[in-house]
Order: C-alpha cells, then structure tokens, then sequence
C-alpha cells in the first residue's frame, strides 16, 4: 500500500484548510440568495416580470450598501436559475442552489404548480424559501420552511363577497341574490370556489349559489357552459380564470347577449391584454388583486415613480409582489443577526414589515406561512378608465352597481 | 313549456353546427396528411399556433382583416408545408401502413422548435385580435350567435366544398386518392408518389394555419395555444374514418352535438367535456375503428345483401 509523504500530507491538509476558511469567509463576505423562476415557456411572460423586479429589489439593497447582519453590512448575491416553467425542473433547480451554491435562502418561482414542486425541497435541507408567485393553499402549512407573499386565493374570493356585500349595504344591490360561480379546474378555482361557498353558508339570508360549474383550462367553446349560465337566472356571475379563458369566455358571453347585475373574473379583469382583446367588453367588470399601483399609501407613491423611472412604465401587481419578497427576506435576515438557516426562518414567522407597499401596509405571515394581508378590488369605468374601489377607505372612485344594462 | 323546449333544441343544434364548423376545420389538415403519408402530424398544434400569430401580425401591422388574411395564410402555410416536407420527407415515410415512431418524433420536435421561435419572437404575452364585429351576434332562428363563430362555420364548409372539389374533380386529387389508397399501386400507375405527398402535407399544414387564424378570431393565444385542439382533432379524425374529410366533418358534428347536448339537457360537468372527447375517441377506436364511414359501409353491404 502506497504510504503518503509528510510533505504530500501536510499539502493535503494545508489545502483542506484553506478550503475551509475559504468558504467561511465567502459565508460571511455576503449573502447567497437563490431564485428560480420561469423566464422562458408558458409561464415566461410573468416569470420575466418577477426577475425584472427581484433582481431591481436586490440592486437597491446592494446599492444601499447591503443588510446590516449584526452590525456589519453584507451584499446579496443573487443567482437566478430559469426553469422553463416545467415543475419538475423547478424542483431540481431549487435543489441544485442549495446543494451546490449553498444558498443562504431560496426565493420561490411564479404560478402555484411550479411552486409546489418547489416546495417540498427546503424541507429536506432546511433552508428557508420564500415566494411572491403562488396562491394556492395547498403550497402552504406543510413545512416550516416555505412562506408566500401572495394572500391565500380563498381570500380573494372572501374579499368580492364583502365588497359586494358592502354593495348590498350601501343599498346598490337588493339581496337576496343569486350567484352562477363558474371556475377553472385546478387548485386556484377550487380555492376561488371555497371561499365563495363558504361566505354563502354564513350569510344564506343574502346569498345562494344557483350554478357551481368548473371547466378544463384553453376550452375551444365555452357556449355549453355559458348556457347553463343563461338558464341558471343568476344575478351575479363569478368565474375564476385564466387570462385566456377570460377573454374567450368573456367574448361568448358579450355575443350571446348575456347580462349579470354584478361580474367578476377573480384577479381577471383590469389586465391590459384583457381590456385590448375585449375593448368596451371589459367595463364594470370588478376584480381582486393583490396590489394596485392605485393604493394611496405614500409608500406606494414613492415606489411607483422610482419603478417607473428605472424602468418605463408603472408597475404591475407581479412586480410588486416579487419586489416585498426581497424586501421581506432582506428584514428578516436584518432582524435574525445572522445567516444561520433556523434564525433567518424564525425571523420571517415572526416578521412585520410596516412600510410595506402590499395591501393593510403591514405584510407579515400566518402560522402556514402564507401572507395575511387583505386584497383590493377594482373595477374598470369605460375608455379605459380603472377605479379602486376597495378596501373602501382607499377608494379612488365610486363603485357602479348594478351594471348598466 | 313546449316553446322553451322547442327553443333550446334549436340553440342547441345551431351551436353544435357552429361549434362543428370550428373542429372540422381544426381537423381536415391532419386528416389529408394521415391519408396519405400515414403520418400523425404532432406539429399540427405548432402550426396552428403560427397561423394565428402570422394572421396577428397581418392585422396589427397592415390592418387585414383576419379572415381576408386567410388569402395570404393558406398560400404561405402550403409553402411552408412542402418546405417541412422538403426538409424531413424521407425521415417521415412510413414503410408500412402504420405511423412510423421516427415521423412522431420528429414532428413532435418541430412543434418544440415553432413553439420555442414564437416565444422568441413575440414573448410569452397574450395576444388576440379585436375587429369591429369580434363581439357582435347575429339572431339565427332566435338564438343570438357571434359572427365570429358564423365566419367560421362558413369558411369550413368552403374549406369541405374545396378538399371534395379537388380530391374528387381534378387530376390531382386523383393522384392524392391513389396515393392514399395504394402508394405501390399508385407508383406503378405511373403517379409521382413523393411529389403528391409533399403537395398533401403542403395541403395539410396549409389548413391547420387556417384554422390558427380562424381561432385567432374567436380566441386568446400564446406560443403554447394549441395543445388541447390537437387532442379533440385526434378524436375528430378517428371518428371520422382517418381518411375522408367529409368523414371528419361528420365526426366533428357528432362530438359538438355530444358536447352541446349533454350540457344543455343532462348535468353531466361542462368540465368533463375533453372526458367526452377522449371516451369517443375509445368507443370510436374499439367499435368503429373505421369511424362513421365504415359504419355507413356497413349499411350499405346491408342494404344491397337484402
């Protein structure tokens, strides 16, 4: 057997050395964030979006000098992975920055499929994961680990039916009334579902259900179920669906002549692509959304003019999510004093971000680890024109209720 | 009682007729070129999805109405089709009468390829189109139709009036028909075997860019629009006997008249309508595996037995 020489051994140990306290001083020189998001596939137009906002959230820290880690300021440096909006890929990347780029803490991807692929990984290495891209529940409550900024979709619907409520309230609606709900087959419309269902089990004097009708995403025809809409004799329409589907769907129903006194297509509804594809088509349908660059917030303000100065136009509700992600690990990292995985997790349970640009002004997470914040609504007035017409207090404008026949 | 009943049986068939108009034409491509080359076109989705982009394009920047724009799609999408079937025609041919695996792949690649072009072109962003009558309707009978969706049905029955026209009247379509028939047989007669088969996938990739620009029309799409319009021309053509394009215009009514009609007089979901699709395709495939025309053979032999 081949005995190695004291010099060979002493290299060898020498080496391990050096390697060692190289790493440790790369661990305290500067922050490891990973991201993986969806630059490229169907996923790629949002997925850009959140790259563009999380990669200017990280340069504004980094420009300001970093994150005070107990005292002394360290930069971010962000390695951003794109997964091609494939879910098991998101996963393997997702597991790829923690294993080889040993980061410190891993921001989450766009849409809840790609997420929830990702989020099973952070609880076998125990890192925290943070995403500003999914809503569905599910993703949630099943690992310490893994937290979101977006609210739960459940609440989304929860937050319509006080608007409309408010709507009853105020006198503009006469209950009782009846709603067709209509929602795409995945966990978002399950969810969107629920928490229509269940707001009507605790208010059944106000509100019943007349049609609880899903469908299969990209539908070539959507005139069978939009008849069983017109039959149902709803006085309300909600629908939770995708952009695509909105504007085919909402295209039958102009064309068949269709009328609600109050419509809503979820988060749908205010979108560009929507409002250029359907033109007069789209006013006074009211959405929820997790953001508004409406929100008279002077932090909003501050935001909106700096985002549009970097970069052109107003920002987008994607961006403002992706951009509160960062700054919510960046807070949390601040307040653990170190890069220890446990207390950078510790940190964002148990954080509140008072100068947030979210919805409330307050972002902080529940025991699941989802963001407890509330939504807005918005409703669009015709040429062009978007008003925010809750949380009531923010209002910009006046809700129109019932729609003008 | 009876007036309502009456009137939702008439909206029921005239949907299921339009609604038919727009699979029939999601179809036809895919059936001319599985007649003759054995070939199941994967790429079929890619094309439609260029189709409806080339057709946006038109529109946004010279301002052609999308179904006037099909004067310009059909030409260049035959090109195109020759020029696949230039590069790939040989990787493509079947020995046999069955679909070779090789011409599977390869087309499902060139769908990758078209797919992944387009998101480089024109970004992962929803386009659509709005003219001036995308929203308006027409009443046909009492029932409010969109013009759209009567466009549509209108250029399909053009689009099943010309592939008879030709398959049947002219010398091409002869050649086609012999080729589809008995390829050996048909290069014995003296037909050029390899120049009708590039004319079919040129015919064929031509009607599945009219059908992108038609359901440009009516729809939303991105670079990854198409997907589930294969799958229900799949089961289109399967009921329709794989080969005739009159077949495939039947098979496309039977499955809008299945859909319509089980959501307006059952309580089936309206979201296992593609489970309606693919249980067709399954009883079209075991009980009729040459769909509705070998049915119709078989009445025939019937008929003149007795």
């Amino acid at each position: 057997m081949h005995r190695a020489r004291p010099w060979q051994v002493i290299l060898l140990a020498g080496f391990a050395i050096a390697m060692t306290v190289g790493s440790a001083l790369a661990a305290d020189d500067e922050i490891r964030v990973g991201a993986v998001l969806p630059l490229t596939g169907k996923e790629s137009k949002i997925g850009g979006a959140y790259k563009l906002a999380t990669e200017y959230a990280v340069k504004e820290i980094n420009d300001a000098g970093g994150i005070d880690v107990h005292g002394k300021k360290l930069k971010i440096n962000l390695t951003l992975l794109d997964d091609t909006s494939d879910a098991a890929k998101s996963a393997q990347l997702t597991e790829q920055l923690i294993v080889q780029q040993k980061v410190h803490a891993v921001i989450g991807g766009y849409g809840s499929q790609l997420v929830q692929a990702e989020s099973v990984v952070p609880e076998r290495y125990g890192v925290p994961y943070i995403s500003g891209g999914a809503g569905a529940s599910a993703i949630y409550g099943r690992s310490k680990w893994v937290f979101g900024t977006l609210s739960p979709v459940e609440n989304l619907a929860q937050t319509q039916m006080d608007f409309l409520t408010d709507l009853v309230n105020a006198g503009k609606l006469k209950a009782p009334l009846k709603i067709s709900l209509v929602r795409e087959n995945t966990e978002h419309g399950r969810d969107f579902a629920k928490g229509v269902e269940e707001f009507v089990k605790t208010h059944p004097k106000m509100y019943s259900i007349v049609l609880n009708e899903s469908f299969e995403l990209y539908a070539p025809d959507f005139k069978p179920l939009l008849g069983r809409v017109q039959q149902a004799k709803g006085d309300i329409f909600m629908c939770d669906a995708h952009l695509e589907d909105y504007i085919a769907m909402q295209r039958t129903y102009t064309q068949m002549g269709l009328y609600h006194q109050m419509v809503t297509y979820g988060a749908r509804g205010a979108d560009e692509a929507g409002r250029k594809a359907l033109g007069a088509a789209t006013d006074y349908i009211f959405a929820s959304g997790w953001w508004s660059d409406l929100l008279p917030y002077p932090q909003v303000k501050a935001f909106n003019t700096k985002w549009k100065a970097a970069n052109g136009t107003m920002p987008q509700w994607y961006h403002a999510c992706a951009y509160e992600t960062v700054r919510a690990l960046a807070a949390a990292i601040h307040k653990a004093g170190s890069l220890n995985p446990e207390a950078i997790r510790s940190a964002i349970a148990t954080i509140e971000l008072k100068d947030s640009i979210l919805p409330g002004g307050v972002l902080k997470f529940s025991k699941t680890g989802e963001a407890v914040l509330p939504f807005v609504v918005t409703q669009n007035k015709p040429d062009g024109k978007l008003d925010l017409v809750w949380p009531k207090a923010d209002k910009t404008g006046p809700p129109v209720a019932p729609i003008p026949h | 009682m009876r007036s309502t009943l009456m009137q939702q049986f008439v909206s029921v068939a005239l949907n299921s007729l339009l609604a038919a108009g727009l699979y029939a034409t999601m179809a036809y491509g895919l059936a001319v070129i599985y007649g003759v080359m054995r070939i199941i076109n994967l790429a079929h989705a890619g094309v439609m999805m260029l189709g409806a982009y080339v057709t946006y394009a038109l529109f946004t920047r010279f301002a052609i109405d999308p179904f006037l724009g099909l004067v310009i799609v059909a030409p260049l999408f035959f090109l195109f089709g020759v020029l696949l079937y230039k590069l790939f025609g040989r990787r493509m041919a079947a020995p046999g009468n069955a679909p070779s695996i090789e011409s599977l792949l390869l087309l499902f690649g060139v769908w990758l390829v078209l797919q992944n072009t387009a998101y480089v072109i024109w970004t992962g962003d929803t386009q659509s189109i709005l003219t001036s009558y995308t929203l308006k309707s027409m009443e046909i009978a009492g029932v409010r139709v969109g013009l759209p969706s009567v466009f549509v049905f209108l250029a399909s029955v053009a689009s099943l009036v010309f592939l008879n026209v030709l398959l049947k009247r002219t010398y091409l379509g002869k050649a086609i028909r012999a080729v589809t028939q008995n390829r050996d047989a048909a290069l014995l007669s003296g037909v050029n075997a390899d120049r009708i088969s590039a004319i079919a996938f040129g015919i064929g990739t031509a009607f599945a860019g009219i059908a992108g620009a038609m359901l440009s029309s009516l729809m939303a799409f991105t670079p990854d629009f198409g997907r589930s319009f294969l799958l229900k021309s799949f089961c289109i053509i399967v009921l329709g006997g794989m080969e005739s394009v009159t077949g495939v215009a039947a098979g496309a009514l039977v499955l809008a008249i299945l859909e319509n009609g089980l959501a307006a007089y059952t309580s089936v979901p309206t979201s296992l309508q593609d489970a309606v699709s693919f249980a067709l395709l399954f009883v079209a495939l075991v009980v009729l595996p040459r769909g509705l025309p070998g049915l119709l053979a078989v009445f025939e032999r019937r008929r003149a037995a007795q």
